[in-house]
């Protein structure tokens, strides 16, 4: 062996350990982002099964023929609350333009974050985590025929949508599906 | 000896020393509460995937829910003759009672895209296991039951409200017969000639103890004599809510006309001499007559429409009973009013170490000290309003 054999110096030492205890520190982070990506998994989940609970409530509605041809349409079910069972409400009377846009009474009601309505109105009210808005627009060629019912549901009310947010769109054809 | 070669001294020693505990000391300070993180974020991972399978399953069938057979006579949605949709469970074993309503079961009847449609050819009565079917036309190589096939499910109903589903044993297309096992409730109904056979798939949903674990599972059941297979684990509520129609059935047209559907919902009534049920001649469960004859609802008015209402427990198990009140196998004629379901699922973690105290987090509790490594139940409520139950709606 040429030389004699010297072992590591001190600051050979604080130099190795240091790289140790950074490279430790930077795996910690990736706890943080495990927890924030299950809690958006959680978020967008939610927010799916509202925009698929308000799309199932809007093709409750009555949108049929009687038997001489006459329009039956539910225009008085009130939906900004809990099981959409209210009366006295917009139904699926056409909503005014931009209702995805912005908070317009009677197209829009607030969710708490374990899912519960907690009311209607444009103001969220306290304890209100989520805001689903819907949209009933008539289809150009045949309006008393078909309905676009389109429903957004999103966490912080404004645009544009962040990924969590869900947006769904579907027809209703009077007496079909 | 040179300088190189001396060694450490005291204090190089206990400087070094120092920083390696130290740093050790940091490092295990850090991965014993990162365990606990990893464990539990996995659970989350997990218990959100349980969750969503569980509604996907349930929210898949309850859409399907009373698609009807499309060939033939007796077509169109379920709904027209039988409740697609009940609070129980319904079949072969384990059977609720007749107008049973349990809040955490659902039933849902409905008819997959098949071939296997067609029609009685002569009277299945009580003690008959042996269904004479009218060959079907059209079949490949002169075959008169394609589409039947054993162990297949078939369900047999008529106009008057008698319905049950029947596991296939056997099929003998050159007599154009099938052998069924019967259901226990279905050994006292006639079925006469003419009555609906066809391919049905029934599901019921139910919390069950898993014998493993003791734990609550989700579990489904298709109607026949297999035992109920485990859908989800950990699933700790499950609920319903019924919204149905406020209005009582109504004629939409006339009844001498040669095809239906001749009513709202509900079965037709029979011509005003007939008395197939323990009604009155020209009554069922849906329909009486009035002084001039004339056909008038036997439900009642619920609310004034056209929005729907909550159908509440007494209601759907208070009758009038289809097919009558004496029928081994009857349902209340209120089922038919079903439009929409809500669901609420509540899902656990499975390990009890991630589980606090019981309480509003946790259902159930476990043994989880610190709130670190908590891992609440989580709880969903969706609504499913059934296509075929909404036709014409």
């Amino acid at each position: 062996m040429h030389g004699v054999p010297r072992g590591f110096s001190l600051l050979e030492v604080v130099v190795a350990t240091s790289i140790l205890v950074v490279g430790v520190a930077g795996v910690a982070p990736l706890l943080v982002v495990a927890s924030r990506a299950n809690q958006s998994a959680r978020n967008t989940t939610l927010a799916s099964l509202l925009a698929q609970q308000k799309m199932e409530q809007l093709r409750a509605l009555e949108w049929a023929r009687d038997p001489s041809g006459g329009l039956l349409s539910d225009v008085d079910t009130d939906l900004t609350v809990a099981f959409a069972v209210g009366s006295g409400g917009s139904g699926l009377r056409p909503s005014p333009a931009g209702s995805l846009d912005r908070n317009v009474d009677g197209y829009c009601d607030f969710i708490a974050a374990d899912g519960r309505v907690v009311g209607g109105g444009s103001v969220p009210p306290a304890g209100a985590a989520y805001v689903r808005r819907w949209s009933i627009e008539p289809l150009p060629p045949d309006p008393d025929e078909a309905l676009v019912l389109q429903v957004l549901v999103t966490r912080d009310g404004s645009l544009p949508m962040s990924p969590e947010d869900v947006r769904l769109t579907s027809i209703r054809v009077r007496g079909g599906l | 000896m040179t300088r190189s070669a001396r060694g450490f001294s005291l204090i190089e020693s206990i400087v070094a020393m120092a920083i390696t505990l130290t740093v050790t000391a940091g490092i295990f300070g850090m991965v014993h509460p990162a365990r606990r993180t990893t464990a539990a974020e996995l659970e989350v991972a997990d218990l959100q995937q349980r969750l969503r399978v569980a509604a996907d399953a349930l929210s898949r069938d309850l859409l399907l829910a009373g698609a009807g057979s499309y060939l033939g006579p007796h077509d169109g949605a379920l709904g027209l003759y039988l409740p697609p949709v009940m609070p129980s469970r319904q079949g072969a074993t384990g059977d609720d009672p007749p107008g049973a309503f349990t809040n955490d079961r659902i039933t849902l009847l409905y008819v997959p895209p098949t071939a296997a449609e067609t029609t009685l050819l002569a009277d299945l009565t009580p003690g008959s296991l042996t269904m004479e079917l009218a060959p079907k036309a059209g079949c490949p190589g002169g075959a008169n039951l394609c589409g039947f096939a054993r162990n297949l499910s078939v369900l047999v109903y008529d106009e008057h409200g008698n319905y049950d589903l029947f596991p296939v044993e056997s099929v003998d297309d050159g007599l154009s017969q099938i052998i069924v096992s019967k259901p226990p409730d279905a050994l006292s109904t006639t079925y006469a000639a003419g009555a609906k056979v066809v391919e049905a798939v029934s599901r019921t949903y139910a919390l069950r103890t898993d014998p493993a674990t003791g734990s609550l599972q989700l579990t489904t059941y298709d109607g026949t004599y297999n035992a109920e297979v485990p859908v989800v684990d950990h699933v700790v509520r499950l609920s319903f809510d019924y919204f149905g129609e406020p209005l009582p059935p109504a004629i939409s047209r006339p009844l001498s006309d040669e095809s239906g559907p001749w009513t709202t919902y509900g079965p037709k009534p029979p011509d005003s001499t007939v008395k197939p049920t323990a009604y009155p001649a020209g009554e069922n469960c849906a329909f009486a007559r009035d002084a001039d004859g004339e056909p008038v609802p036997r439900l009642a008015t619920l609310g004034a429409g056209p929005g729907l209402v909550q159908l509440t427990a007494a209601q759907l198990t208070d009758g009038p009973w289809c097919p009558d009140a004496a029928n081994a196998n009857r349902w209340d004629a209120d089922l038919l009013r079903i439009r929409k379901v809500a669901v609420t699922l509540r899902v656990e973690a499975a390990a009890p170490m991630l589980r606090g105290p019981a309480g509003p987090l946790f259902l159930n509790g476990g043994s989880a000290r610190g709130g670190l490594a908590w891992v609440p139940d989580q709880e969903v409520r969706f609504e499913i309003a059934p296509r075929n139950l909404n036709l014409g709606r």
